[in-house]
This record gives structure tokens, sequence and C-alpha cells, in this order.
């Protein structure tokens, strides 16, 4: 069989390579819904089962914790530095919590993704109007090493700073960093400290591969009021809160992992926790929740899976008998030639007895 | 003078033969036109020969035939046009038509007396006028023109219709040089049209709606996604995997069908030429088709944007509590789209060759090694897509269980609808295709020859009328020879 000679007269050229030509018989379409229809209602079970077993508390502080004088004028609270930014709050767990159970902030209409950021900055002491690109303004390349310290022409206006009239970069630079979160969280139960533990939470590839060791954070955020705090002295690989904030959310409301909880919580235990009111959300109208959850082998609480799952199957299923109560009502047998668009119309009794008349005179004229 | 010398020299003479030149017809001619003429086409022949060669050369060719009505039009008797062209056309009737320089007032009544005829056959025209009468047909009826001709003298004629094609052979390459199409025989037009003809009509229309559908599938998502980044132009893609799309992951599978689909095998299209009726009533491109498609291309990116986004919403999407990036939906959604418009082909598909199989599977294949391979290459050039399918989505069945839910979400309101109108309202290759599967064919020869025989517009012209006509005139004879006995004496 010579498919690949491509010569003239090849089955190639001549359009008749062998092929199937499979047919969607009433056979086939049953079979084929019923079997998805099989196949999804467990998964969309099993995957509902799961998300029901996740155990989740979520908690908004943004508003809880400013205190009542300022209530009518958070922004002034928030930006103050003098005003104390801790506030304590009290957690039921509804069911028992099994470790490692994962402490997140939420937060809610961040347009990290934005790829401009139309807005007033914040961020430094110069209350700038700037048009700078926000998503776009980090500068990975100044992150991964130490030689690429002074790679930060996508990052202003976060870039530089003078040091004796000379420009010397900021580490790390871009809105991205500057706008790292900075609240902190500290749990207690029972009066007893409760552990957080903040290695491994970000992606193993960002430490070893984005972030360099040799990379050790240079004014970062110097001259802002509330802003987060890197110490100078751990390389970058080892910045794991800033490592999970650089990686660009995909929506306005996402979470992040703040750390692990790896004790076991019982059911109606009261946690205490104090929280540090620090991330300015106010002047976007934007919401803080802070949030504890277990996870499956699914991940975190989401419903959505298996309702889908389970809508699908059932959409197959009504499919399934809606095509057998078809076939059962009006069935068409395979093949048969009466369905022919000119034998749907018929001329009339003369004309099919001349066309058969005729075609016995066809036949017998093939045979000469 | 020279006449008195000739007669005083020619005498006496003694005729020792006679010699004669035939300009035959080429093989297969009339075999040809009838297959066309069943086909539903209708035929005209202008040639620059005299009014008596080109009569035989019509009752030759089965364009003619004894009984029919024929309608001669030369300079002297324009009057015949002023008649009432459907009084004119009751029978079948042939048109001959002289000098034709002189009918270009009269176009407008020419043309509807010549539509309505059997065959029209213009004798003694011009290479100008061969282009003329071609451009008063195109124009006048609106309908698709083919000319094909062979020598020098046809090309204005090739080069105004629709299609044109040029027979290469004794005249030389001067038809072959000006048309769209060239072929060594008349007869080869017949499969021509109604093989090739009639698959690419299918190919094409097929592959323009896919197009739409795929494209719009997957720009919407991007738009969708506008709504959610604050309207600023973010792409929830990679740059790459947006110049991949129309390259690499999903081009070869069009390619494809748009070379080897064939609804019937050329066997079958030669035998039931009604079936290229499809393509005159234009059955596979009309509105209808081309809104469905950008309806399930609409459908498609909905589902597509909506279900990934939900089912990565906020919460971790594995064991290990990570929750999803803007990378990580954005690779999810990706591998979603490229799953589903790929399976969507493979339903469109009714012929699957090797080369079919390779390209749709492969296409998906090849997305799943492209991405392990940017993945691998170091951040400096794949930014957020670094070890992104081993590291992150992979192990996560949520992705692969999205991926699943997401293609079937989609797929399967196409596949409902085809069944839906395959049971109710099937087409005529589908019935068609059923008997070949079933080899019903093989079975029942009868069933087989009779519906070929069908299978035909009722034609006036071509052999099987000349038969047809024959037939009539024999059972009525038969039933007024049955009818005479029992009339009363």
């Amino acid at each position: 069989m010579s498919l690949l000679v491509v010569t003239s007269n090849s089955r190639f050229t001549q359009q008749e390579l062998p092929a199937c030509k499979p047919i969607l018989t009433p056979g086939w379409v049953i079979t084929a819904f019923i079997f998805i229809g099989i196949i999804f209602i467990p998964i969309g079970l099993a995957s509902l089962f799961a998300s029901e077993n996740v155990v989740e508390i979520a908690d908004r502080y943004d508003e809880d914790c400013v205190p009542s004088i300022y209530a009518s004028d958070m922004l002034a609270y928030i930006r103050s530095s003098q005003t104390n930014k801790s506030c304590t709050k009290s957690l039921t767990v509804p069911k028992k919590m099994k470790n490692p159970i994962y402490v997140y902030y939420q937060l809610d209409n961040f347009y990290q993704n934005h790829r401009r950021l139309w807005e007033e900055v914040e961020f430094s002491l110069l209350l700038v109007s700037v048009f700078p690109d926000m998503s776009k303004s980090r500068s990975d390349k100044q992150l991964r090493s130490k030689a690429n310290e002074f790679e930060t022409k996508d990052c202003s206006p976060e870039a530089t700073f003078l040091v004796s009239n000379k420009e010397m970069p900021i580490v790390p630079c871009g809105l991205i960093a500057w706008s790292m979160f900075n609240d902190t969280y500290g749990f207690s139960l029972n009066d007893k400290a409760i552990q957080v533990n903040k290695k491994g939470i970000a992606w193993k590839s960002d430490r070893e591969y984005k972030f360099g060791s040799d990379v050790y954070p240079k004014k970062f955020q110097s001259g802002v009021i509330g802003g987060a705090k890197l110490d100078e002295n751990i390389p970058l690989s080892q910045q794991e809160d800033l490592i999970v904030w650089m990686r660009t959310a995909a929506l306005p409301k996402f979470r992040k992992l703040y750390g692990k909880i790896e004790v076991d919580l019982e059911a109606n235990e009261k946690i205490t926790v104090v929280i540090q009111n620090n991330y300015n959300t106010y002047s976007f109208g934007g919401k803080k929740t802070l949030i504890l959850s277990t996870t499956s082998w699914i991940g975190g609480k989401n419903d959505f899976l298996g309702i889908a799952y389970l809508t699908f199957g059932g959409l197959c299923l009504f499919m399934v008998i809606s095509f057998i109560f078809l076939y059962v009502v009006r069935p068409r047998p395979l093949g048969d030639p009466s369905y022919l668009s000119w034998n749907r119309n018929p001329d009339g009794l003369f004309a099919q007895l001349r066309c058969r008349f005729l075609s016995d005179i066809l036949c017998a004229m093939e045979e000469f | 003078m020279l006449e008195r010398v000739s007669d005083m020299m020619e005498r006496d003479l003694i005729l020792v033969g006679a010699t004669a030149v035939e300009d035959k017809l080429q093989q297969g001619v009339p075999q040809c036109i009838d297959k066309l003429a069943q086909a539903g086409l209708k035929i005209w022949v202008l040639t620059g020969d005299k009014m008596e060669t080109a009569i035989n050369i019509g009752f030759a060719c089965s364009l003619l035939r004894q009984g029919m009505k024929q309608i001669c039009i030369n300079t002297a008797n324009t009057d015949m046009l002023a008649q009432d062209p459907k009084k004119a056309a009751k029978e079948n009737i042939l048109m001959q038509i002289t000098n034709a320089s002189q009918m270009d007032d009269m176009k407008q009544q020419f043309l509807n007396l010549a539509v309505d005829c059997a065959s029209v056959i213009c004798c003694r025209v011009s290479p100008k006028q061969k282009a003329l009468v071609t451009r008063l047909v195109k124009q006048g009826t609106g309908k698709i023109t083919l000319a094909i001709g062979d020598g020098a003298n046809d090309v204005g004629m090739i080069q105004e219709a629709d299609i044109g094609v040029g027979i290469s052979g004794v005249e030389g390459m001067q038809a072959v040089m000006a048309s769209d199409f060239s072929i060594a025989q008349f007869r080869f037009l017949e499969r021509l049209l109604v093989v090739h003809g009639h698959w690419c009509y299918k190919r094409i229309a097929q592959m323009i709606c896919y197009f739409f559908y795929k494209n719009i599938a997957f720009g919407l998502t991007l738009f969708y996604f506008e709504a959610f980044a604050g309207f600023s132009g973010q792409s929830v893609y990679d740059d790459w995997y947006m110049l991949l799309f129309n390259v690499l992951l999903t081009s070869l599978p069009v390619i494809s069908l748009g070379v080897f689909e064939q609804d019937v095998s050329s066997e079958i299209c030669l035998q039931f030429p009604a079936l290229y009726q499809q393509g005159q009533k234009n059955l596979f491109f009309d509105w209808y088709r081309i809104f469905g498609w950008m309806g399930n291309g609409l459908y498609s990116s909905l589902v597509i944007f909506f279900l990934t986004i939900i089912i990565f919403y906020d919460q971790a999407f594995r064991v290990g509590g990570q929750t999803a990036d803007m990378a990580a939906v954005g690779t999810a959604m990706f591998t979603s789209i490229i799953w589903a418009v790929n399976c969507q082909i493979a339903l469109t598909m009714s012929h699957f060759t090797w080369i079919q199989h390779l390209f749709i599977w492969g296409s998906i294949a090849m997305w799943y090694v492209f991405l392990l391979l940017y993945g691998m290459l170091s951040p400096k050039y794949s930014g957020n897509a670094f070890r992104i399918l081993i590291e992150a989505l992979a192990p996560s069945p949520i992705f692969w269980s999205a991926t699943l839910l997401v293609t079937l979400a989609c797929n399967l309101p196409y596949l409902a609808h085809i069944s839906f109108q395959r049971c109710l309202h099937p087409m005529d290759h589908h019935v068609i295709q059923e008997i070949k599967y079933y080899k019903k064919d093989v079975e029942d020869r009868h069933m087989w020859t009779r519906e070929r025989s069908k299978a035909r517009q009722r034609t006036k012209i071509g052999f099987t009328a000349r038969v047809d006509a024959k037939i009539r005139h024999l059972r009525g004879k038969l039933t007024k020879k049955h009818s005479t006995p029992t009339s009363p004496s």
C-alpha cells in the first residue's frame, strides 16, 4: 500500500483512501447518551460528596475592624500611622476540621489582572495620577537573579530611587509588588497560640526558579505609610508571602494562601483571631475576608462541579428517553428509499409505473 | 468565359468514387450530455457552423430529437419573438438562431423565449457574439453559467462565464490557457461537475461554517474575560497559545475536511444525478446554516468561559490548598477550547481516513506536548506558563474533569440536533449512506436500479428522454390497439 508515494494515479490522489464512514444510527445515538449519562452521574455525586465534606469558615472583617469613631471616615483611619490597627474577632468551628487547615485572605473588587490602573496610586508619598500598566508593572527578570537588578524599565513609577544622585533600582519594583497585602493574623484557642506554618505556601517552581536566592529586597516601600515590609536580609526565594502575592489572580474576587494550620480543630471550638488591619481597601470599595478551609481530593468547597455533572448527566438521560420515545412514535426504517426526495412527491401512479417500466428497460440495456 | 472553357473540358468523365470528411463528435458526448441534463443543467450550443451542420450535430448528441417543435429565428422573421414566449414553449421546443447580430435590440424578448426552451442552438456565431450571449444569459437569468470550448474562438465565452472549462486537444491550448479548469475530453465534464463539483460545494460550505464557529468560540471568551478584568485589554491566555490556535492546533483538521471529505462515494454521485441538485438549490450554505453555526459558536464560548471560571472560582483547586491564578485558569480554558473544537469537527465529518484521525487527535495531543515543552523552557521565555502542566494542572483532578465536562457540554447539543434531523428530516445523501451501510443495494438490486432511474430531473433532451418519448409512443399505440376491438362495431 504505497500511501506515501504521491503519483498522479495513487489512491491518495484519486481520493480512494480506505475510510470508515460511521453513520449516526438510533442505536449509536442512544448508546452515546446512555454512556455519557452513566459516566457523568457518579462523577457528579463523587464531586458533590467531596465538596460537601470540605469545612470552610469565612469572616469578613474590613468593616468590623474599623473602630466606631472612624466609621464615617475609614480612609483617614487606615491612612493614619497613629491609629491602632489591631482587631480581635472570634470564629466558631462548625464541624471537625482535620489538618492541614489552610488560611486564606480573600480580596474583593481588586483588579490584580487589570492591564492599566486608571486610579490614583496611593503607595508613595506623592499622590500622583499615573497611568502605569498594573499587571505589567512588574519585572520578573529582576526577581530571578541579582545580575538583573537594574531591569526596572517596566516598573515605573516604583522603579528606582536616588542614592547620592545615582539611580539605584528598587527591589522588587513595580506596582504589583508594592501593592502587596500586609494584614497579619494571629490565631489562638483557649489562650493557647495556634502556629501558622508560612513555609511551603508558594509553588515550588516559583521558589526555585522565578525568585532568585541571591536577590534581596532594597528600599521596598520606603517612605510609605502602611505598606508591606520585607526583611532586607532574607532573599526573595524565601519571601513566600511576596511570591504568593506576585501570582496574578484571574478574577477581581480572589483568595491567596496565607498559611497552614497543622493541628485538628474540633467542632464548636472558639478560635480567637487577632488581625492587624493594615491593608487599605477602603479607597476603592474593596472587601477583605479571612477564610479557613480544609481540602479534599478536588480542592476547596465548590459544589458547582458536582451539580454541573449531575445536571448534564440528567439531561443526557432525559435525551435518551426522548429519543426512545421518538423512535417508537415515529420510526424511520433505515435505508428506506421512500424517504428520498424524489419519492416523497410522487407524480402519480402512472409516473411510478412508467418509471418501473423504464427501469426494466434500462436494466435490459445495461446487460448488453 | 471560364465557365465556357470548363464546360468544354469536363465531358465524358467517369465517376470513380466519392470521399467525405466527417468531423466526428468526441467519444462519450451524448452520454455526457444526457447525464448533465439529468443533473438539471440546461444546455445551449453556440457554434460558428451553418444551420444544417448545427442541426445535425444536435441530433447526433441527442440535444434534438424527432417530435420536438423547432423555432427558427433568423434575420427574416424577427417578429417570432414578439409572440408570447409561454405559448410558444408549451411543447418541447428547440430554437435555432442564425445571425445573432441583429438580435441586439430584442435581447430580453429573446432571453424570455430561450430560457423556456428545452435546448437552444445558436449557429453562425462569432467569438464576440458567443461572449455576448453568455453575458446575456448570466445577467438576465442570474444563474451560474459554465462555458466549455476547445478552440481560440471560445476564449471570449469561457472568460465571460462564471466557470470556464477548456478542452485541450487538436485545436491548440488557447482555450486551456483562458479557462478555470481544463480537461482532455468533453466526457470528463460529467465527472468534473457531478462528482467533484458536488464534493467541492459541500466541502467549502462546511469549511466556512466551521471556521466561523471555531473562531467565534475562541474569540468571544477573550471578550467575556474583559468584563472581569475591568475592560483593560488583559488577555486571559498566554500570547503563544493565541498564536498557535489558528496556525497549528486547529487548522490541520479543517484542511483534511476540505481536501478529503466525501458524503457519498464517486460512483453514487454518478449514479444519482439528482444529488447534484443539492448544490443548485444551495441547501448547505443558506443563512439558516450560517447563523446556526455562529449560534453554536456563541453557545460554546459561553459554556467554555463560564463553566471554567465557576469551576476554578476562588477556592483551592488542588488538595495542596493552592488557588488558581490567571495562568492556570487561562490554560484550563484553552485546553477545553481545543478539545471542544476538535471534537466538533469529528462530529461534522462523515468520511474518516487515517489522515483525518491523525490530524484531529494529533492536534489535541500536540497541544499537550506543546504545553509540556513550553513549560520546560526557562521562565525567561515561558513566563507564567513555566511548568504549569506538570506542576499545577496535571495533578489536579479538577483540571481533567473540567475539560471533560466542558467538551461534552459544548458538543452534545449539536449531536442531539443532527440526530433529530437525521430521524425526522433525512436528506437524500443520509438515506443513500444508510442504504450502502446496510448493503441494501446488494440485497435488493431491483430497488437500487429503480431509485437510480428515478433520481433525475425530468429531462427533455438526451437519449433517455428519447427513450422516454419512444415508450410513450409505444404505450399510446398499445392502448389504441386494445381499445379498438372493444369499441362497438
